[in-house]
């Protein structure tokens, strides 16, 4: 009920961000560095032995799922992401993606429109959140590095001191989720809100929740995956 | 050009006789707040008494205000203001819908967009963020209004809201609408649209909406007003006796209950007891469906819908599959009159049909809403039922209409209560096939046309308020005095819910008159129901206070069918709301300092200009006489069942007496600083409110109170 549970939820899952998975198996070399920075909650580039180059990425703690049965299209997750995070009310920087997908669904227009998803459909309201995946699309396109796993949540944040604007990310991610602001040409994405998503405290129907990162990955990897980006 | 908070800055004007697109700038016009009160200025200043509705010289606003985008709660409404056709004298009037467009153009950074002109041919208007373009619309023209908004998206992409007419408003019916999103209405407007050939404007925006308040005060100030918002209607007690509530009441709004469900959502979602503290419950409170629609609509529920921004969600979205036998989609939105006003039509009822049995309601409610909100054709606030009726029993039609067309009409089914009725009669006042169709004109044309009179507009079944040919809305049943008076001032039903949003809330008469008491001076400015009071001064602060928070809220733009916030449901707070916070947001988001008194009286100086350009279109000061007057049915005294009269203010009876609405009138026009007579505003009135240059001009043409 109320602010103190999302708050406890996320409060828990900083824990867990420490799993190196299948880090060891690829890396060949830069051992020592990567694993420190990884310690750190950074990321950092390793070779493997096949002489690839391979971003490491420590594990998230957590990510945003959102429920399509319990959403109204209230956008009320959106404007509370933008106004915490860039002190402004907006829809299209939200890092929780409602509105592309509220009249038509994730797959937009179509002649049947009247009976697939979305407010001019069958009602349903299909938003994506950032899955904060294992090996970020968005984060390997950085040119710049600025992309990289939160200290504290692991989240895969934007250091927008070194985001130079490109939109690499933007359409590097198969969901589109990290989005260029361009009144500031900063790229916005999902931090997680330091493991206390204001989006899921403003959220009237317990439609969006931050779920540890494995609960997550079963809940958002369902059967309708897009893009194999990150596996 | 520095930085501007709250309001984008920017005011889109479009000239669709010469296809000019330019810019304004909305902070020139900031004293009227935004939208209704912004809208008047313009239409004061650009749109020249005696221009009718459907000429190419009037105008059509779609405003939003300030607080619009930037997420206060219940603040995704769009205004829109024009010269209305169905006013016997096409005053200027006000519609509103909800739904996501406002938000839209804000982001795509305009506060306002005014349309003047009239297109050769039909067109578009496509807004994608600074850029603007007429498109041709001619593949769109014809088609229904959902099928308008898929096209339009089709071209915009999916993230594009539109605004749109169906085939009512192209064929310039009276009573249609301009309508956003699966079921958000703004009624009246549509034939505007269609006069000047604008079929749909589609807007994508990519920007945002400024703050200036610190974003941490913000968000302290969200979660305030979270703590003290109700359900639809600002009902804060709810409708079974729930573990945290003192009261309930069983005609609330606030219907959610442990084993009420969404239940056609997949799987079925439980409304549950929905205790205040919990935030993530607070959409759940009004199963809005239960309640328009009976407990047989629990099951045909997939969700709650509503506007950008607000977490009642006030709209229930159903799946009716029996739809299909018609060849409808099964999925139909709407609310309140946007169900009961396509209803109302079979003024007989729904009775079973087509072997729909105990759901034949339901089936028939969805049946018309789908067919007027497609078509778009506006009820009037459900007097186009009325209209239907009167003219049946007293048998107009038989008179008015060809005898071949009195004979292909299936009356039976009206009369027998067979919801496919609503097919042909929708198609006939869309299309305007017919004589019969010109019940789509509105009641004061048909009066005129059909040769209506005293007893049409005094019938007390007809519910009609003025010879302005609108019905009540919130009127001598809400609030006596207070409920009336307010029903007399708009060319339309009053769409009014200052008042109702505080005396509807379900609380317990004497807290509500304890509140009264704070906010107006006297608990004497409330009357408990079915029990009133002859007049008095505070049902006049009331009844002002009410309207100009109406205007406020259709300027900031937030919904005036949850705000004011004047009870809460909190018993530590003793039930109190705040009547300040709308200034509160206005502050922090403009980075303008108001009060709630400084923002109370722009309200009154856009009300006040509302007035005077009512004097000015009737050329009649004396707006007491010609405008203001309540039909006869409303002051005439009941009868009981012996035939004897029931004495107004006994209780029992709601019947209003014409010397006491005279007085009535007098006090509210003394709030205003009108002149006590006419009702007009005065010299001095108009100079108090920085009108001076307004009351030049109404002095030029002899039209102030002497
Ligand atoms: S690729 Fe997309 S979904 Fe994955 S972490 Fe980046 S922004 Fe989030
Ligand atoms: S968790 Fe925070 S950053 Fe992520 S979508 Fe929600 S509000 Fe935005
Ligand atoms: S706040 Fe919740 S209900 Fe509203 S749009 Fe976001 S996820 Fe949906």
């Amino acid at each position: 009920m109320s602010d103190s549970t999302e708050k406890r939820e996320g409060e828990g899952l900083l824990g867990k961000q420490t799993s190196r998975r299948d880090f060891l198996k690829y890396a060949g070399g830069g051992l020592a560095g990567a694993l420190a920075m990884i310690t750190l909650g950074c990321a950092t580039t390793v070779r493997t032995r096949e002489g690839r180059e391979l971003r490491v990425w420590a594990t998230p703690a957590g990510a945003l799922v959102h429920d399509p049965n319990r959403c109204v299209g209230c956008k009320r997750c959106e404007v509370a992401c933008t106004v915490r995070n860039d002190g402004k009310a907006s829809a299209h920087i939200s890092r929780v993606k409602v509105s592309r997908n509220l009249n038509f669904g994730v797959k937009g227009v179509s002649s049947a429109y009247a009976k697939a998803d979305g407010q001019l459909g069958n009602f349903r309201i299909v938003a994506e959140t950032c899955r904060q995946c294992e090996k970020p699309a968005c984060g390997n396109a950085c040119p710049t590095g600025a992309i990289h796993a939160d200290r504290k949540t692991g989240a895969r944040v934007v250091d927008a001191r070194k985001c130079v604007g490109c939109g690499a990310c933007q359409t590097a991610c198969p969901w589109h989720i990290a989005t260029l602001d361009r009144e500031t040409m900063i790229s916005t994405k999902c931090t997680t809100c330091d493991g206390d998503p204001v989006c899921a405290k403003a959220c009237p129907t317990g439609a969006l929740k931050l779920y540890p990162i494995a609960e997550a990955e079963k809940l958002l990897w369902g059967a309708d995956v897009v893009s194999g980006a990150t596996a | 050009m520095a930085q501007i908070f709250g309001y984008s800055g920017k005011i889109l004007r479009v000239d669709l006789t010469t296809g000019k697109i330019s810019t304004d700038e909305t902070l020139k016009y900031k004293d009227f707040i935004g939208g209704e009160g912004m809208s008047m200025k313009i239409m004061w200043d650009e749109v020249d008494p005696g221009t009718k509705a459907y000429d190419a010289e009037n105008k059509i606003i779609f405003g939003t205000g300030p607080l619009c985008g930037t997420g206060v709660p219940c603040s995704g409404r769009t205004n829109i203001t024009s010269l209305l056709p169905t006013s016997p004298f096409n005053g200027v009037s006000s519609s509103h819908m909800g739904g996501y467009f406002a938000t839209e153009l804000k982001y795509a950074g305009w506060d306002m967009i005014v349309v003047e002109g009239k297109a050769a041919n039909p067109v578009w208007l496509r807004i994608e963020d600074e850029k603007v373009t007429i498109e041709d619309a001619r593949w769109m023209w014809g088609k229904g209004i959902f099928d308008t908004q898929a096209m339009v998206a089709s071209f915009m992409g999916k993230e594009a809201q539109a605004a749109a007419i169906g085939q009512a408003g192209e064929n310039m019916v009276n009573l249609s609408v301009i309508r956003t999103g699966a079921s958000h209405s703004a009624g009246g407007h549509g034939g505007v649209m269609g006069s000047k050939k604008l079929k749909a404007i589609g807007v994508r925006g990519t920007g945002s909406v400024k703050i200036a308040g610190d974003r941490k005060d913000w968000m302290e100030l969200d979660k305030f007003m979270m703590s003290i918002i109700g359900a639809n209607n600002q009902m804060v007690v709810p409708t079974t006796p729930q573990p945290w509530a003192e009261f309930s009441d069983k005609s609330s709004r606030w219907t959610a209950r442990k084993g009420l469900f969404w239940g056609a959502a997949n799987p079925p979602v439980e409304t549950g007891e929905c205790n205040p503290k919990d935030m993530q419950s607070v959409g759940l409170r009004t199963q809005k469906a239960i309640f328009d629609l009976g407990p047989g609509a629990e099951k045909y529920t997939v969700r709650m819908g509503g506007c950008s921004h607000c977490p009642i969600r006030c709209h229930s979205q159903l799946k009716v599959p029996q739809l299909e036998k018609y060849g409808m989609d099964p999925y139909v939105a709407n609310t309140c009159v946007g169900w009961s006003g396509p209803r109302g039509v079979m003024f007989n009822g729904i009775k079973d049909f087509d072997g729909h049995g105990e759901d034949s309601n339901i089936v028939g409610n969805a049946i018309g809403t789908t067919l007027a909100d497609d078509y778009g054709v506006w009820c009037n606030y459900a007097q186009i039922g009325r209209d239907l009726k009167y003219c049946w029993d007293k048998g107009v039609f038989k008179r008015v209409l060809p005898a071949d067309e009195y004979a292909s009409i299936p009356w039976e089914k009206l009369v027998k209560g067979d919801a496919t009725f609503l097919i042909d009669f929708y198609d006939r006042v869309a299309f305007k096939k017919g004589e019969f169709s010109h019940i789509g004109d509105g009641s004061a044309a048909i009066a005129l046309r059909w040769g209506l009179g005293d007893d049409y507009w005094n019938d007390k079944n007809g519910k009609l308020w003025t010879r302005g040919g609108y019905p009540v809305h919130h009127s001598n049943e809400a609030g006596a005095q207070v409920g009336a008076l307010i029903s007399c001032f708009s060319n339309r039903d009053a769409q009014n819910h200052s008042h109702m949003n505080f005396i509807g809330s379900k609380l317990p008469i004497k807290i509500q008159k304890e509140i009264a008491g704070e906010i107006f001076g006297s608990p004497d400015a409330l009357d408990p129901p079915n029990d009133y009071k002859p007049m008095n001064t505070f049902k006049a602060r009331f009844a002002a206070w009410a309207l100009k928070r109406s205007i406020l809220h259709n300027s900031l733009t937030v919904c005036n069918w949850m705000w004011p916030m004047s009870v809460s449901h909190d018993k530590e707070r003793g039930y109190r709301g705040d009547t300040g916070l709308e200034a509160k947001f206005f502050s922090l988001a403009t980075g303008i300092k108001m009060t709630e008194k400084e923002l109370d009286e722009a309200a009154a100086r856009c009300f006040t200009l509302f007035r005077a350009i009512t004097v000015r279109q009737m050329g009649d000061a004396d707006l007491r006489a010609g405008h203001d007057h309540m039909n006869k049915w409303i002051t005439k005294a009941d009868k009981d069942k012996e035939g004897k009269e029931i004495p107004q203010f006994t209780p029992g009876t709601i019947q209003m007496t014409e010397e006491d609405m005279a007085l009535a009138q007098t006090m509210l026009y003394r709030e205003f600083g009108w002149d006590e007579k006419t009702g007009a505003p005065t010299r001095a009135s108009l100079e108090m409110y920085g009108l001076a240059g307004v009351a030049e001009d109404l002095a030029r043409r002899k039209l102030l109170p002497s």
